[in-house]
């Protein structure tokens, strides 16, 4: 969380703030907290959790 | 198809003239459910069941090699497929089944079945000898007797690698088991149950369904098997079908069709059709397959939804089946598994992760084909393959019973 901590949003020029967002996929909705920019709404989505977290749910989703 | 939505396969021959039998009742959209799968024209004049072996017509790799272990059985079953002709093979005759298969199939899951595979002694070593070998899963076909009798067997079995049991079961009381297996077995299979749960080895139930007998008990196996995960890795229905051993030749009412299936998963289990979603590895009438989470308590929340992301697009391989079926029906390791708690909530990513890979749950179901129902479209697209004398074969064909006279006269 402290690299997170550090990250700025590239359009606002404001830390980011740890909220509770909703991921959908596939008609299905998951919350996690993650960086959000207070400002414009963008959420920040590392790549390692792009890579593993959000991987791993979309084969479960998405069957074989 | 008729006005109420049921299909009837009609064939004509010229020895034995005209005969009819149910394959759809309408409890479900049949168009819907078949898809955009293009019909196969007669005028191909396939002759499967008299090929030897997978040809070059054949529209589906091996997912599944099945190969008989043992003809001994303890029990005398009404219904059994199984070939009870062949003498016992020695574990190097099977060892080197299991070298051809690896080499024919592709390295598919191995099912060792028989008769009770558990008969042997030395099943251990031959799965063992299967995994070394490359077999990415082995599976025993099961009636758990054994499994229930004899802990040492079953950490020998877990010690050598085997990924699951398939776990004939079907019913949650003892008049089913007489009826169908000619003893009571519940607490037979409930211990057999907690065995391989003791030994990490995944089980998954499979009832054969028949009119009248456990048709009722759809739901009841469900939720029992829900209350059982995640030991229990889910359910594999087994509508009943007439081939190798059976009592009575069936008139059309007796058949229990895919889409019955459905319908009695949803009125007594809760469990949607549209959480259900075709075979697109085999043929769409030959079955079926759904995704779900167990959570404490054995409440089922579904993954699987018709139309989905991937649901719906075209052919899945062999090998995609069997990485699918594998992935579900295995446990994971000791170290991933996690306590279950009682506050879950299955909405936050972190536990969706955690229960969906130790908690998964999958409700399927094959249908079975014999000599009244048999459908060269259905056959042609099998991956299910039986091995024997060195070819492996469509397990429909494999196990094709020629019927009597007296069925004949009754599907007239």
């Amino acid at each position: 969380m402290e690299e997170e901590r550090k990250l700025k949003c590239f359009k606002c020029g404001v830390p980011l703030e740890i909220q509770t967002v909703f991921l959908e996929y596939s008609c299905n909705s998951l919350h996690t907290d993650l960086p959000v920019c207070p400002v414009c709404g963008q959420v920040y989505m590392s790549e390692e959790m792009a890579r593993t977290k959000a991987v791993e749910v979309e084969q479960q989703f998405e069957e074989k | 198809m008729q006005q109420d939505g049921s299909v009837l396969l009609e064939k004509e021959c010229p020895e034995h003239g005209h005969s009819s039998v149910p394959v759809w009742r309408g409890r479900i959209d049949y168009r819907e459910w078949r898809g955009d799968l293009p019909e196969t024209p007669d005028s191909l004049r396939l002759d499967c069941p008299n090929c030897a072996g997978i040809c070059g017509e054949h529209q589906q790799g091996t997912c599944c090699a099945l190969l008989e272990v043992t003809r001994l059985c303890e029990l005398n079953c009404r219904f059994c497929f199984a070939d009870g002709s062949m003498p016992e093979p020695e574990l190097s005759d099977l060892k080197a089944d299991v070298d051809r298969i690896l080499e024919l199939g592709g390295r598919p899951l191995i099912q060792f079945s028989g008769g009770e595979p558990t008969m042997r002694g030395d099943l251990p070593e031959l799965i063992a000898y299967a995994a070394e070998k490359g077999a990415p899963y082995t599976q025993v076909n099961s009636n758990g007797i054994r499994l229930a009798e004899d802990e040492g067997y079953v950490k020998a079995l877990a010690d050598a690698g085997l990924s699951f049991v398939f776990m004939q079961f079907d019913g949650v009381d003892d008049r089913v088991y007489k009826t169908l297996r000619g003893r009571p077995l519940l607490e037979t299979k409930l211990k057999a149950i907690e065995m391989c749960g003791r030994y990490n080895v995944g089980v998954t139930l499979v009832p054969t369904v028949v009119r009248g007998v456990n048709d009722g008990q759809i739901g009841d196996i469900i939720r029992l098997a829900g209350a059982l995960s995640p030991a229990v890795r889910g359910v594999h229905f087994q509508p009943v079908s007439y081939f190798g051993r059976y009592p009575d030749t069936p008139g059309g009412d007796e058949r229990y069709t895919l889409d019955e299936l459905l319908a009695a998963l949803r009125d007594q289990a809760g469990v949607m059709p549209e959480n259900i979603l075709q075979s697109r590895c085999d043929h769409p009438l030959c079955g079926f397959h759904g995704s779900f989470i167990a959570l404490p308590g054995g409440e089922l929340v579904p993954l699987s939804k018709r139309g989905g992301a991937r649901a719906a697009c075209g052919v899945t391989t062999a090998k995609q089946n069997r990485d699918y079926i594998g992935s579900r029906w295995k446990r994971g390791p000791v170290s991933e598994q996690e306590s279950a708690s009682a506050a879950v909530d299955i909405t936050s990513l972190d536990d969706f992760i955690k229960y969906s890979k130790t908690r998964g749950f999958t409700i399927s179901a094959m249908a079975f084909q014999d000599a009244m129902n048999l459908d060269i479209e259905r056959l042609r697209r099998c991956s299910l393959h039986v091995y024997k004398d060195g070819v492996l074969m469509p397990f429909c064909a494999r196990y094709l019973t020629p019927m009597e006279e007296s069925a004949r006269d009754a599907i007239r």
